[in-house]
Formats: C-alpha cells, structure tokens, sequence
C-alpha cells in the first residue's frame, strides 16, 4: 500500500491522523506485522537532544541614530562575524567569550537570548557617509531586535561515534571526559529515536521539509555540511556517521526546554539543539525503516587517543548495548555514557506528535531531494597545482 | 552499625596531631577517607565512619572535645534540576555509581546517599547542572 504526503495532510486537517512516536511504532510493528502497521499508522515522529556545535543564529539589530554600519561586534563579550550588510550578524554557537576563558560562548548567547535576557550588544565600525557612528554600546533582546533565527549548518547528524580511550590519561573531548585505559564509553546519537536513523536514505526528508527545531517550527534548509553517503551500512542504516541536515528556525518561538549551551571541559562550549523530524509512512519500505529499533542499529566504538582522521572502529556495537550502561571491549566491562538526552528526544518526539494530531503542523513534501551520492573529503597539504 | 559522612575541620595548631588515628583506635571504628586537604588556614578531611551508634556518637564527642571542627553530610554535591537535561554524560564518570538511568522515564536519578564528593562529575557535566557544596 501507498500513502501520499496530500492524503496525510488531509486527514490531520480532519483530526483522524494516526501518529506514532519511532519508540511506539516499533512495538506496533512487532506485534502487528509491517504490513497492518504500515496500514494502521500515517506519521512517525523522531527526536534528538544533543550537542550541535555547527549552530548559529543570524541577527538583524536594526539601525541606531546616527547608524553604524557595524565592522565588529560583540554580544555579552563574545564575537559575532559581521561582515554582512551594515546591522546585521551572524554569532556561532562555539565562538568563545574575549576574555580567555573557555566556558561562555555563542551558545550561552544563544539561549540567554531565547530565555529573553538582555544581551550587551557593543559595536565599532570605520565611519562612512551614510553610516557615520564608529561605535554603539547598547542591550538588546529578542524583543527589541528585528529577527533572529537559528541557522545552523550541521545539525542531526545520521549515527556517530562511540569514543572511548586507550591511553593512560584522561582525555577532554567533544565526546566529554574519556577515563584512561577503556575506562568509559560516550556516545552521542538518540539511535532508535533519531530522525535520520529512521529513514536513512532520506526518501521523506529533504529541502523544504517542515521539522520542529528547538521548539518551534522550522524547515531543513539544505544538505548539512560533511553530508556523506559513502559509508558502510547494516539493515539498511549508515554504520558511521553519514547524512546531516542544514536547518533553520524563528528563534522569537524556540524555548531553552529545547536549546541549551553546553561547555565541555577542556575543549570548549556547544548547543544543545532539540530537532524532531516527522517521517509520512508513504509504503511499507518507509516504516520497515521507522521501525527498526536500538538492537538493530550500530554505531563504530572508535579510540580518541589516536589523533588522526584514520583510525579504525575497534568493533561495532549496537544502540541497545550502548543503552544498557555498558559494553564490552576486549573482554572488559566498560561503562558507558549518552551525550545527548533520550528523555528530550522522546519529549520532542511527543510533542511533535501531539502538534501533528491536533492539527498544528502539516507535513511537507520536500522541494528537493537530499543528495543521493556525496562523498566525504579530507583536507590535505597541497600545492596550487595539485588542486 | 551504622555509616555516616562527617566533614572534619582542623586548625593550624592542631592539623600535627593525630586525632583521627585515636578516634578510630579508641572506638573501634572504620574510616575511610573520601578527601583530604591541607591549606594554610588548616586541614579538611571528608570520612565515611561505620560502626556502633554508641561508639559513634563517642568517636565524633572525642573529635570536637579535641577541638575539631565536625559537621555531618548529606549533601556532597547538589543538581540544577533546570539545567540537567537527562543526558546521562555523570554515568560511566561517577566512581560511586551514584547516578542511574531510569530506563522507564530515561531521567538521570541522582543517589546523594553513594556519593563520596569526589567532584568529578562536576566537571563532566556539559550543560553545568552540578555543583559542589562542601571545600
């Protein structure tokens, strides 16, 4: 049986949609078969809570008197890049505060803006004829500005690493703190609930499609950076870390429930960004994937001590392993430790269920696939011949 | 028996004797010790005490009749509830296993009874949602 996204949106304007979260739809397939479920069931959702360091937000301040076309800019002390036009800005998530300490950042802007603080905004510039002001100091919030919206270039990264650590210090990553000799294991994917884990070839999910972002709604804009199609596969699904999603929403409706900054000892601040995708269940082939639980999905256990691009999986283990608080590695127990919040995932996964079932959000057929081929290419040393 | 934590204070002029050494020898009981600082403004020592009520309460009498500072702890280190998003990062840090994953709701359950202030999840927390109370 088919099912089209116009078919679906119909019956969420008439309230009788059948909307699943990716957790509750595996029991129903189980029990059911995929046949009936795929009849049963017209949506599943997904979710993922975790750290996203390709975020940002773009802003707009809006002109002072005199104006100023701004040549730097800082929020609360941190950089924000403005070589854009003359009040607008663009602050990343990981940029760190001017004052050499490593735990405020762009994120810690970020959510403080959406937490409706004000920000310090302080500004010099070079003085033209229109714009003749060379420096502002001023607080600005989400209110008072004239938009601001998250555009992030890498979000919802399909599956990742487990890190762990061979060597005999502790390591501080991006990954969190990893014990020496095997001492832990860090993963970071919401494995059975996150949206790219569940349609992995990305047959419903492309430019255009409507998703829930930090609690608002948004739209996935383009491919994400480092999109990678070129990467080995078990049931179906990317082994290592594969396809992302460029994504974009209205700040003035996202809630810090679901945006959160983050500092990682040692290694520097990230945002947590709360992303749910809807999957139509237009076949049964849509929700042969929808449905495939943490036992059947696998991520690589790789070793962050080994500082290279190169290094290989030291096995493979399943997302059902990961979440049972341990794995095993050479014949040893060792712990391990989610980065990113199942318990938010399955929260967007319900709330974006609920919005779909009382009529709030429609599902969107994308404009434009996702990239079906794209490979994953390294940066090396090269001479401008040879490029 | 019973098993408590006490945060001992010592001054200057006491932090050369060994007063701990005697609570334990003249009472009988066991101590394991979770922390231990020497500073300029004296010695701080987190134990674990285990043993008789009565010989307890003897042990910790001695302690403050010989001039040390006593407090009894329950509360090591305390969560941000608001800051804490349930990601679970204090799982495979804590020593104590003194964080569990409720696999019914997925919320990260603090057991503030197995932890021995060892701070270390302070650090691995990414969103900052711990905090130390007690040096």
């Amino acid at each position: 049986m088919t099912r089209t996204y116009e078919e679906i949106n119909e019956k969420i304007k008439k309230g009788d949609v059948v909307v699943m979260t990716a957790e509750e739809v595996i029991k129903v397939v189980e029990s059911q078969g995929l046949e009936s479920a795929t009849k049963e069931v017209d949506v599943v959702t997904t979710g993922t809570f975790g750290a996203m360091c390709s975020s940002g937000a773009f802003l707009n301040f809006g002109h002072s008197e005199p104006p100023i076309k701004m040549q730097k800019v800082w929020l609360n002390g941190v950089p924000a890049y403005t070589g854009l036009a003359a009040v607008d800005a663009y602050i990343g998530a990981t940029e760190l505060k001017e004052n050499g300490d490593l735990d405020y950042g762009g994120a810690h802007v970020i959510e403080e803006l959406i937490a409706g603080k004000p920000v310090y905004l302080r500004a010099t510039a070079y003085g033209t004829d229109c714009y003749p002001r060379r420096s502002i100091e001023t607080y600005i919030s989400l209110k008072t500005i004239n938009q601001a919206y998250l555009y992030n270039p890498r979000n919802a990264y399909q599956n990742y690493a487990v890190a762990t650590n061979s060597s005999d210090t502790t390591l501080f990553t991006y990954m969190g703190k990893l014990l020496p000799n095997y001492g832990n294991a860090t993963f970071s994917s919401a494995g059975q609930l996150s949206p790219l884990l569940k349609d992995p070839l990305c047959r419903t999910i492309g430019i255009g499609t409507r998703i829930f972002i930090g609690g608002a709604k948004g739209f996935v804009a383009w491919e994400g950076t480092q999109y990678n199609t070129t990467v080995p596969t078990k049931n179906g699904v990317p082994l290592r870390p594969g396809r992302t999603l460029a994504v974009i929403g209205d700040m003035k409706e996202m809630s810090t429930e679901f945006i959160r900054a983050l500092y990682f000892h040692r290694y520097g601040v990230s945002l947590a960004v709360g992303i749910g995708v809807p999957i139509p269940i237009l076949d049964q082939e849509v929700m042969k994937f929808a449905s495939l639980s943490d036992k059947d999905l696998f991520a690589p256990v790789l070793d962050y001590s080994l500082q290279s691009r190169n290094r290989k999986p030291l096995k493979e283990v399943s997302y059902a392993e990961l979440r049972s608080g341990s794995i095993e590695l050479f014949g040893k127990k060792v712990r391990t430790s989610s980065l990113s919040s199942y318990y938010k995932a399955r929260v967007i996964a319900e709330k974006l269920k609920k919005m779909i079932e009382e009529g709030e959000f429609l599902i969107s057929r994308p404009v434009q696939p996702l990239p079906e081929e794209r490979s994953f290419k390294p940066l090396d040393i090269r001479s401008k011949e040879e490029v | 028996m019973v098993k408590k934590k006490y945060l001992l204070s010592f001054t200057p002029a006491i932090v050369n004797e060994p007063i701990t050494y005697k609570m334990i020898k003249e009472y009988d009981l066991l101590v394991n010790i979770l922390r231990a600082e020497v500073s300029e403004r004296g010695g701080r020592l987190l134990i674990e005490v285990e043993g008789k009520p009565s010989q307890m309460n003897k042990g910790i009498s001695f302690l403050k009749d010989a001039g040390v500072e006593v407090r009894e702890l329950n509360e090591y280190v305390n969560r941000d509830e608001d800051r804490c998003t349930n990601c679970g990062a204090c799982l495979s840090i804590c020593p104590a296993d003194a964080f569990e994953m409720d696999k019914q709701t997925w919320k990260v359950l603090f057991k503030g009874d197995r932890c021995i202030a060892c701070g270390l999840c302070i650090d691995t927390c990414p969103p900052r949602a711990m905090k130390l109370r007690i040096w």
